[in-house]
């Protein structure tokens, strides 16, 4: 119910003074506190116990949403911000889907995409559109040095990431898309909003006469985490997004992908609902694409 | 208009704006978790993380030497210093085994979550922190969670000092003795055997209840000198009162229980007598300090709210033309441990079997319950107390049979409908007053069962599955002393006392505790329409048994029936005593008729112009008492008691029309609409507010909510990420419609509402459910219902017919 | 130990608080405001707890109140103006919006952010604005109704 004691709360300006104040401690002692919504409940439930919490909202190059070259989108940038950022749509309205519909409003002005990501919840959402729509993590360590790691090796496994605990995730970023390029993301749970039983992302990318010329699926929900679903991404290279392509293609997927039986759906349903749910995604980011 | 009556019909149901909502919505209510004492201790429980091992040792030294920590208690010491919990007080007139236990687990834990120890410290954090520490080793034994398993020889017992698991079991029909029951089982056989349908079923509902938003919490204080004032949230302080007097040994005098004036619902969760009470008395007493413990989410989830958990081996036997004939029906209740004070759990299945009938008349029936003990959470109390399952049951079997005659359920169910009340049911259940038919046409008016099966047909052809389906059921409206004696020990009557003060506003005092329901609204409109004043004019006061007459608590919905009646019944008679003393000082001979309260004043209606305004008699009466009528005396306070002379219930009906996607299973109310009849009305918004929250726990209930175990006994759903409640977003809009009949044995006419409302709610929904996937041939009988189920149990009916 | 300094209901305090205290807590139990409640444990999914973190709506049970150092908060006690009910106030009042009212406070600041960025909504819109308050009591009917009405009286400027 209450947090275990805490030591030392520091709200640093900038990323290296963050990073300075993170190093002051040993692996895992200190934590990053972005918005919290899930890292309270760890620490809530005392299943995290920092000695020292490093609150990053005071560091203003950690927001905002930038198109420049592609698409740059600083980790503390908050879900209600991606979500009514018109501006994403097209290539990028997989982002907007699932911003606007994780949790609720309250933990939508709080939660940050780089607070999902580094938390990487084996159910959440926004580390699966991420990888579904090809993110880059750019992680600074405390000398300063800078690297960028693909969403797919970022998001190891539940809980689990590649950032190093010197690290932090300053942006996610994804290249200039092509033109026709469409995506969504919905999510199936047994309440309106929760954490997906089933989650899906596809984007698609048409050419001139509406024919997908390269495809990206990610599923969130299932046991192992975000992963992508390769095997049917390539199913729908080459087709309109028919309905019989789509069907072979979610088909494909809920035949080879690892599903989970749990209290919310039993693994037949999860199946189920990865044909069903896929197909209504991929014919609305077909639909996008084309727009 | 007569205008002794125009009171009445301005203020009885009126949609009154709450008194309740000025402060609610200004954040100014003040609940348990409000009450600051000075001095104040605060308590956190170390709770067994097994569902059934015994303690072999409890090392709290590491938690006494943290900074701030005050006390450690363990079970022992409850045991060696304070009575148990099993009290007559305490327990329902009914034989059953009542295993003995004390306040903290003694020897072994029974359940995930049976508290062990108690933590006390002056900063609830530090509390916490401390709780961590205390060091409890377990030998973990082996564990029953499931009833059939603990019923059967050989099974492992959770009660040591009980021969087995079985806790109660009763047969419900057929007469006193086994002689009787055997012929009346025998006849029941026998018609079976003749009938041209029978329809048999296990139906199996899961664990569920109703969860208040406020969790529960007691702060007790203590002195030497006024000894032990304890705030809980709780239902019954006046039972409460009683329980921490014979447990604690404290001379009545000198024990208080009050219920803050603002609670956070309750729906039965908050009546039964708690052990939390008796360690924090007991805690307060020690230390000599105010202590306060706040229920957790974590912990209340684990241990309260738990009910339904029920099998229905179900039978019914029927003419070819719907005619019920008669039901044999095996109850199994999962009871969990069976360890809550006043009703161990096993009285809501009690009840339920005696509903199992419903508002249908049958020939015999043979209905037969057995309760288990398992190393759960005892069931508490959850509105739709105990008849949720049995409505399930018997509201599916009715469509099963009108589906196997080829007639319309709502056509069986009109005709074997109660024509007429009063009437007394196989099981003996008392069905007092109202016209079931009257409420069902009205429901029928509402729904265009033809152009609906048009529409049906229609969409099928498109691969579109809509149905409709119905429930209907009588709940208890309040509950009467000759069934609260023998299921919970305790008087039914209601009891009001009424105090008019010299300026002419009126206080009201009731023993009762709502968490909810508007008492203080309903209340004033009632005392306006009888002493002509308004509203505000009056003042409820509740849950403080200092301060307010001896009443079984809120329970039961009596406040409609029982409090209300005994609030009027107070005002009747001091408008006896204010007209007597009137007419006297208006040198007239008048009897009460004589005389209208209306608009403030107090009027002779042969004379009109000879009236006093209410404030001036009455401060005549009180503070002027001179020169008064031989042998009256002054002041005007009444104290009542109300007692219906049988039990009272209400009646409503349900009916849901879904459309279902076979595809995923997903099913979507298109339309909720309802018949109520809720007697005279009070207040409309509070009785409409009532059935709103009823129908929608209803449905919260049968498809997202479940308390789920492991099979030892680990307790998965102790937060609302996985124990999930119905959002706003999750279902829908609500049409409510009334065809009501005054009750004619309350004063006002009103009945108490929307305890059991729950309960048809599954009926309603799994009938229209099964209507839309008849072409599947699909029947439902187990809860929870969830898409993923269905869609299973669709694709498994396709594939045999493939 | 830190001291903060928190704008609450636009009053500034300055306290010396544990690290570890949540918002809520300060709130309640620091501050006397206990207008805003808790309903549930860690889970933070209750919404009892919902209020204004610089106007707009958060779970003050899910923070701690260093994260609120320096920002302005409203809790219900704040929605009121010199002893004059917000419009969403009173709407809840006349259409029954309550029952119990400990889910009520929550409602009651989410639904004031929302309608400020939702001046027009749909039922649907309402209903799934509040999905991050649980209510038990009310079947949600009259919450929704509540405020929908309000909303028609904000945009009349009956306000």
């Amino acid at each position: 119910m209450f947090p275990a004691h805490i030591e030392e709360y520091v709200r640093p300006a900038t990323v290296a003074e963050a990073l300075a104040a993170n190093a002051r401690y040993e692996a895992g002692e200190a934590m990053f506190i972005a918005g919290g919504q899930s890292l309270m409940q760890a620490i809530k439930s005392r299943m995290a116990r920092p000695r020292c919490l490093i609150d990053l909202q005071a560091i203003p190059t950690l927001k905002g949403i930038a198109f420049d070259d592609g698409l740059r989108i600083g980790a503390m940038t908050r879900y209600v911000e991606i979500a009514g950022d018109e501006r994403l749509d097209g290539a990028f309205a997989a982002l907007r889907d699932a911003a606007g519909h994780v949790g609720d409003r309250q933990v939508r002005n709080r939660g940050t995409i780089g607070g999902s990501c580094c938390w990487n919840y084996v159910a959440s959402c926004t580390p699966a559109v991420v990888l579904g729509l090809g993110g880059v993590m750019e992680l600074t360590d405390a000398s300063g040095a800078r690297r960028a790691v693909p969403a797919g090796e970022f998001l190891i496994g539940p809980l689990e990431t590649a950032r190093r605990d010197d690290e932090m995730l300053e942006a996610v970023r994804f290249d200039r898309p092509a033109a026709r390029t469409g995506s969504a993301y919905r999510k199936w749970g047994l309440v309106k909003d929760a954490l997906p039983v089933v989650g899906i992302c596809v984007k698609v990318e048409l050419d001139a006469g509406g024919t997908c010329t390269a495809a990206s699926i990610a599923l969130s929900g299932l046991s192992a985490g975000a992963q992508l679903a390769d095997a049917g991404a390539a199913q729908l290279v080459g087709s309109r997004g028919e309905p019989d392509a789509l069907a072979r293609a979610f088909g494909a997927i809920a035949e080879s992908v690892d599903v989970q039986s749990d209290k919310w759906a039993t693994d037949e349903y999860r199946k189920q609902l990865i044909r069903t749910l896929g197909a209504e995604v991929a014919s609305t980011a077909f639909a996008r694409a084309a727009s | 208009m007569d205008i002794r009556i125009q009171d009445s019909k301005r203020w009885m149901g009126a949609r009154l704006e709450r008194k309740e909502d000025l402060r609610l919505v200004t954040g100014q209510g003040k609940y348990l978790a409000d009450i600051v004492l000075p001095g104040m201790l605060h308590a956190v429980f170390v709770r067994s993380e097994y569902a059934h091992a015994r303690i072999t040792g409890i090392d709290t030294s590491a938690a006494r030497e943290l900074p701030g920590v005050v006390d450690v208690i363990t079970g022992e010491e409850m045991k060696a210093k304070v009575k148990s919990l099993r009290q007559s007080v305490l327990l329902p007139n009914l034989p059953a085994k009542y295993p003995e236990y004390w306040a903290l687990a003694v020897d072994k834990v029974k359940y995930h979550g049976d508290p062990v120890a108690v933590v006390i410290a002056r900063d609830k954090y530090v509390a916490e922190d401390a709780a961590e520490l205390v060091v409890v080793d377990y030998e973990e034994l082996p564990v029953v969670v499931d009833a059939e398993q603990a019923l059967a020889p050989g099974a492992v017992k959770v009660h040591d000092d009980e021969a087995d698991n079985e806790m109660f079991a009763m047969t419900f029909t057929g007469g006193a003795t086994p002689e009787e029951q055997q012929r009346n089982d025998e006849e029941v056989e026998r018609i079976f055997q003749g009938a041209d349908v029978v329809v048999s079923n296990r139906f199996r509902v899961h664990r569920t209840g109703i969860t208040p938003m406020e969790p529960r919490g007691v702060l007790c204080d203590w002195s030497l000198a006024d000894g032990l004032t304890a705030y809980i949230t709780t239902q019954r302080p006046h039972i409460d009162r009683l329980a921490l007097i014979d447990i604690l040994d404290i001379p009545g005098e000198k024990v208080r229980v009050i219920a803050p004036r603002d609670q956070g619902g309750g729906f039965g969760v908050k009546a039964p007598f708690f052990r939390e009470n008796v360690v924090i008395s007991y805690a307060a007493r020690k230390l000599n300090k105010p202590v306060r413990w706040i229920e957790s989410r974590y912990e209340s989830l684990m241990s309260v709210g738990q009910e339904r958990d029920q099998i229905n081996d179900l039978e019914v036997a029927a003419t070819k033309d719907g005619k019920l004939l008669a039901m044999r029906n095996r109850g199994i209740a999962n009871n969990g441990t069976g360890q809550t004070g006043v009703y161990w759990g096993f009285v809501m299945p009690f009840l339920g079997q005696v509903e199992m009938p419903n508002v249908y008349t049958w020939e015999k029936g043979d209905i037969k319950l057995r309760v288990a003990t398992t190393n759960k959470a005892c069931l508490t109390p959850s509105r739709a107390f105990g008849h949720f399952p049995t409505r399930f049951a018997i509201e599916r079997s009715v469509d099963m049979v009108a589906r196997r005659c080829g007639l319309e359920p709502s056509e069986v169910r009109r005709r074997n409908m109660v024509p007429k009340l009063p009437y007394t049911t196989i099981t003996g259940e008392y069905l007092d007053s109202g016209d079931f038919l009257k409420v069902w046409d009205n429901l029928m008016a509402h729904v265009d069962l033809a152009a609906f099966r048009k529409e049906q047909e229609a969409a099928r052809a498109h691969g579109r599955y809509l149905g409709i389906g119905f429930a209907c059921g009588a709940e208890l409206s309040g509950v009467a002393s000759e069934l609260l004696v023998p299921m919970e020990n305790q008087p039914g009557y209601g009891a009001a006392t009424v105090r008019i003060d010299p300026r002419g506003k009126v206080l009201i005092f009731g023993g009762d505790a709502p968490g909810g329901q508007g008492h203080e609204t309903t209340v004033a409109q009632v005392v306006a329409a009888t002493f002509g004043i308004d509203p505000s004019d009056s003042l409820v006061t509740t849950g403080d048994t200092g301060s307010t007459p001896f009443g079984a608590g809120t329970i039961g919905a009596r406040a409609g029936s029982y409090f209300v009646s005994a609030v009027h019944k107070a005002c009747k008679e001091l408008k006896e005593k204010i007209t007597y003393v009137l007419a006297h000082d208006l040198g007239v001979r008048a009897t009460a008729e004589e005389f209208a309260f209306t608009n403030g004043d107090v009027i002779y209606l042969r004379d009109p112009s000879r009236k006093k305004t209410f404030r001036e008699i009455v401060e005549r009466i009180i503070m002027f008492p001179i020169n008064l009528p031989e042998g009256e005396v002054g002041g005007l306070e009444a104290t009542a008691f109300f007692e219906a002379a049988k039990p009272m219930i209400c009646f409503n009906a349900d009916c849901c029309i879904v459309e279902v996607n076979p595809v995923n299973g997903e099913f979507k109310i298109k339309r909720w609409v309802t018949a109520e009849d809720v007697g005279n009305v009070i207040n409309q918004n509070i009785v409409d507010g009532q059935m709103h929250g009823a129908i929608v726990q209803g449905l919260s209930n049968v498809i997202f909510e479940e308390f789920i175990y492991t099979d030892e006994g680990q307790q998965l759903t102790a937060d609302f990420e996985n124990y999930k409640l119905a959002t706003a977003a999750d279902v829908p809009d609500i049409e409510l419609t009334y065809a009501s009949t005054p009750c004619p044995h309350t004063p006002l006419g009103t009945r108490g509402i929307g305890e059991g409302r729950p309960s048809s709610i599954p009926g309603a929904l799994c009938n229209a459910v099964c209507d839309a996937l008849s072409p599947f041939g699909i029947e439902i009988t187990e809860l929870p219902l969830r898409p993923g189920t269905l869609w299973a149990k669709i694709r498994d009916a396709q594939q045999l017919r493939n | 130990m830190q001291t903060v300094r928190i704008t609450v209901n636009g009053e500034l305090f300055e306290e010396t608080i544990p690290e570890r205290m949540l918002l809520v807590d300060f709130l309640r139990d620091r501050l006397a405001l206990t207008g805003t409640h808790v309903g549930c444990t860690h889970e933070g999914v209750c919404g009892a707890c919902t209020i204004h973190l610089d106007g707009e709506a958060v779970k003050s049970c899910m923070m701690l109140a260093v994260q609120a150092d320096g920002h302005a908060v409203t809790t219900v006690e704040g929605l009121s103006s010199n002893g004059d009910l917000s419009v969403l106030q009173r709407s809840f009042r006349e259409h029954h919006g309550l029952q119990c009212g400990f889910c009520t406070p929550g409602i009651l600041m989410n639904m004031t952010d929302f309608l400020q960025r939702n001046p027009e909504p749909t039922d649907e819109q309402i209903r799934e604005g509040l999905i991050g308050n649980l209510c038990r009591c009310t079947g949600y009917v009259h919450i929704v109704k509540a405020v929908r009405e309000a909303a028609r009286t904000l945009a009349s400027g009956n306000g």
